[in-house]
């Protein structure tokens, strides 16, 4: 396990030192200047100069690149040119908004599919079947923003009872903790279940599937033959074995809900890395758009890992390979 | 003192801004409306008001060297001009009221300009506010390390002298007509703070500035949650012993219009200053709510890449206009009312436009006509003009994300097909057609441009600023040229209108671009808040005169 450990280690550190060569070179190599989109067309040649000096822009690509690899192993992912503060100082104040949306987007996508492919897996082929189904291709079907807009048009307008954007109402710093915490969860319930429920369509497919396949197994039969109820043999013996591909699934997912999360960040004004994402490419902000992807790179890199070694402890079979 | 938009020079327009432009509704005025609740209601001292935006500051660095709208929002609240600039200039040019300075005098020579600050002005903090921050300030500004980006406005000042704590004199090094804008651009720094950091530190510091925030103007920030909302409160020490009425604004960022309009008409917002046409019927609806709008000094136009064959050759370039149907582009584009074909960069609105003018007309015999004298004709019978074997075939860009630049682009297309002009729409993201326009690799753009209050042409139809990109239609005309600097020479920006005019005749006829349309703005408010005056220089213009009644 320790070989298959390093082996992956490498491998990752590999592929995020590729991704961040190729996002750097791919931003430095789109046309414009930060200093003119940033500063205006009528800074002075001087002034322009003092500008690209002070962020590095003077320098040969390839000095740039070394330097910023160099800072990057230092985990110094620069200045943001338009705000001009450390990027891991800015990418932290906004993770967590991200990193709390994406939780609870999960647990509104995995409570809707295992609810959902449960109930669509023992009836299998039945009307619920079907009607859920349905429900999953709506679902996969529609963009996030979509399922954002028609939340916010429902819920926020046409029955004001959830706040439309925002982590906190106003004068939230007046409430207690309790208050506090609780106005958080108003506020968090719609921009998760746009997110959570885009992705929910898929992964009820995946839990129907595989819970079919598993409940098709000999194992199955015989818990059947020694007389347990059906709720005791879906619930505990088919729903065990039926699930673990979904912890890989969970790993894999949940970076990739934390990347995917810009448009409804955006449409629910949730502070998150996905708004940041935004800004910075609107101010071509190149360190911060830089510092951005590969944190988001990162994540995904992580992900996989995690899968992956999820993977090995389950089935010998991997690790050995 | 006009609000930096007003007051920057001639540039082109984030994308975010024309979606903006668009309004659609009545009670325009040219100048923009007059404040709203009646003259005989009796201010309310108190209460909150909350403010919804598309945009917000970039950090804290855009409160020191603003580059978006809502940055100047909130800068132009805090800190103060000497003077403040006033949205009349339909009839004549903008005057100025007192700020900062209670009065000012000029020289005989109309080269040196003296101040006279008020006597109570202090900082949040307690600090004097005296002439020694002024001259501070011009001092900051000027520097390269700080790399203002309207230091170029404070070339022809040559020094600023501190005559007594309450009163500074500039010094020009010749008398022309932008001069009280030049010495009134930027807002005055605090020098008793901000002096403790060199200059060279000041574009890595902005940690620094957070920790040294203090106000001159009616508000000071209380808070700042980047990506969420931006709490202003009343500056207790403000001169104005009578103002600001509010207590608070908060300023909400909600980058989704769709989601801030939402919020608007459920009545958890108060204010938004820009909305767009489509959405003013469903505003007015609202008896509780109500619409203010008003021209914008931002014209879009067929930028021709003057230095390229055929658009080299004016009488082409008039073709070309002859051949577009602006009068349909508004109507479709820019139904209600929102918008007016144009005429010159000296727009409609503004006091120095010559009303004689008129905008060419639609007319594809007179455009087929002017093509064939010059010699292009469809020897092929593809449809197409061409001349020596080479097609009137072009691409037309604009940019991404702004939806009635494209939809203008493919009416173009269609309509030049009509007399045999091949238009290809290419849609460039913003950046790169910024880049391609500034370094002349287009052939026509359909693009935005604003104009100032000081009716400066420089930046983009005078030669010298073809170098740079600025002049990025790479127009010339020596005659041009000589009125610009003419009337830049003026001491009094009235004396240069004779100038203006022939500009505006000579660009009418040699249509170095085509100028599609001029179009209105739209701001909206709950009518529980009362004088709100959102105009041309500012959602926040008169904020210090708000208030509201209790929330219901």
């Amino acid at each position: 396990m320790a070989g298959y450990l390093l082996r992956r280690l490498i491998s990752s550190f590999l592929l995020l030192l590729l991704v961040a060569t190729i996002i750097f070179f791919l931003v430095h190599l789109a046309p414009g200047d930060p200093t003119t989109v940033l500063e205006g067309r009528r800074i002075t040649p001087e002034q322009r100069e003092h500008l690209r000096h002070l962020y590095g822009l003077d320098r040969p690509l390839g000095e740039q690149y070394v330097r910023w690899l160099g800072a990057l192993a230092r985990g110094d992912l620069g200045i943001s040119f338009a705000q001009q503060r450390p990027i891991t100082t800015i990418i932290a104040e906004a993770f967590p908004a991200t990193f709390l949306l994406a939780t609870a987007a999960i647990l509104v996508e995995y409570g809707v599919a295992l609810l959902l492919g449960i109930a669509a897996a023992r009836r299998r082929d039945g009307t619920a079947d079907h009607l859920i189904r349905v429900v999953s291709l709506l679902l996969s079907s529609q963009p996030s923003f979509w399922i954002g807009l028609m939340l916010i048009l429902l819920f926020a307008h046409v029955w004001p009872l959830l706040p439309a954007s925002h982590m906190h109402s106003i004068d939230a710093d007046l409430m207690s903790p309790l208050g506090r915490a609780l106005d958080l969860a108003r506020h968090l319930i719609l921009p998760a279940v746009a997110l959570g429920l885009y992705n929910a369509g898929p992964t009820l497919r995946f839990v129907r599937g595989s819970l079919i396949e598993v409940m098709g197994m000999d194992y199955i039969r015989t818990a059947r033959a020694k007389g347990l109820s059906e709720r005791r043999v879906v619930w505990v013996h088919g729903l065990r074995n039926a699930l673990t591909p979904l912890v890989q699934l969970f790993a894999l997912s949940f970076p990739s809900l934390l990347n995917g999360a810009v448009l409804t960040e955006i449409i629910f004004s949730w502070p998150g890395l996905g708004r940041l994402s935004l800004a910075a490419i609107l101010s071509r902000d190149y360190p911060l758009m830089v510092g951005i992807t590969l944190f988001g790179a990162l994540l995904v890199v992580l992900g996989n890992l995690v899968a992956d070694l999820l993977q090995a402890a389950l089935d010998p079979r991997v690790r050995d390979a | 003192m006009a609000g930096a938009r007003m007051k920057r020079p001639i540039r082109i327009l984030l994308p975010i801004l024309l979606a903006a432009v668009l309004a659609a509704c009545g009670n325009t005025e040219e100048n923009g409306p007059k404040p709203n609740g009646a003259a005989s209601d009796k201010p309310r001292r108190g209460g909150t008001v909350v403010t919804g935006w598309t945009t917000e500051p970039l950090g804290l660095v855009d409160l020191i060297f603003p580059t978006t709208a809502v940055g100047n929002e909130v800068l132009f609240r805090t800190f103060q001009h000497l003077v403040e600039e006033q949205p009349d200039f339909t009839e004549h040019p903008a005057t100025f009221a007192p700020q900062l300075a209670e009065s000012w005098e000029w020289s005989d020579d109309h080269k040196t300009l003296t101040f006279h600050l008020r006597k109570n002005l202090v900082w949040s903090d307690g600090a004097p506010l005296t002439a020694e921050d002024v001259r501070w300030t011009w001092q900051a500004h000027i520097d390269p390390a700080v790399a203002w980006d309207s230091a170029y406005m404070k070339e022809n000042i040559r020094d600023v002298e501190v005559v007594d704590p309450q009163t500074v004199r500039f010094h020009f090094t010749h008398a022309y007509s932008k001069q009280m804008l030049d010495a009134n651009e930027g807002l005055i720094l605090p020098k008793h703070l901000w002096s403790q950091l060199p200059f060279e530190k000041w574009r890595e510091s902005p940690d620094w500035f957070r920790q040294h925030l203090v106000a001159a103007g009616p508000f000071k920030i209380e808070s700042w949650k980047p990506q969420q909302e931006m709490v202003l409160v009343r500056n207790e020490r403000y001169w104005e012993k009578d103002r600001p009425y509010l207590d608070r604004v908060i300023m909400r960022f909600i980058p989704d219009a769709g989601n801030l309009l939402s919020q608007f008409l459920n009545g958890d917002l108060d204010f938004i200053p820009q909305v767009a046409p489509s959405e003013a019927a469903r505003i007015r609806a609202n008896p509780s709510l109500e619409l203010v709008s008003y021209w914008s000094n931002l014209y879009v136009l067929v930028a021709w890449n003057n230095s390229r064959p055929p658009f080299s050759d004016p009488e082409v370039r008039r073709a070309l206009t002859l051949a577009i149907d602006r009068q349909a582009i508004v109507d479709t584009l820019l139904p209600g009312g929102a918008g007016r074909v144009g005429v010159s960069p000296i727009l409609q609105a503004v006091w120095a436009h010559d009303k004689k003018l008129q905008p060419w007309p639609y007319d594809p015999n007179e455009a087929r006509r002017i093509l064939a004298a010059k010699g292009w004709k469809d020897t092929n019978g593809d449809g197409i003009l061409d001349r020596a074997g080479k097609k009137l075939s072009f691409d037309l860009t604009s940019n991404a994300g702004n939806q009635n630049r494209n939809d203008a682009a493919v009416m173009i297309q269609q309509q030049l097909r009509v007399v045999g002009i091949e238009a290809t729409p290419r849609i460039l993201e913003f950046n790169t057609l910024v880049t391609d326009n500034q370094s002349g690799h287009f052939d026509a753009s359909v693009t935005g441009l604003s104009i100032d209050t000081s009716l400066d042409l420089s930046g983009t139809y005078h030669s010298r600023a073809i170098p740079s990109g600025e002049n990025f239609l790479r127009y010339s005309n020596p005659e041009v040229d000589r009125l610009i600097d003419v009337s830049a020479q003026q001491t009094e920006l009235e004396d240069a209108l004779p100038y203006l005019h022939q500009i505006e005749h000579i660009l009418h006829r040699d249509q170095p671009a085509t100028y599609l349309w001029e179009s209105q703005r739209l701001a909206a408010l709950n009518k529980r808040v009362h004088d709100a005056w959102p105009n041309l220089q500012a959602g926040f213009f008169n904020l210090k005169d708000w208030w509201v009644e209790p929330r219901q």
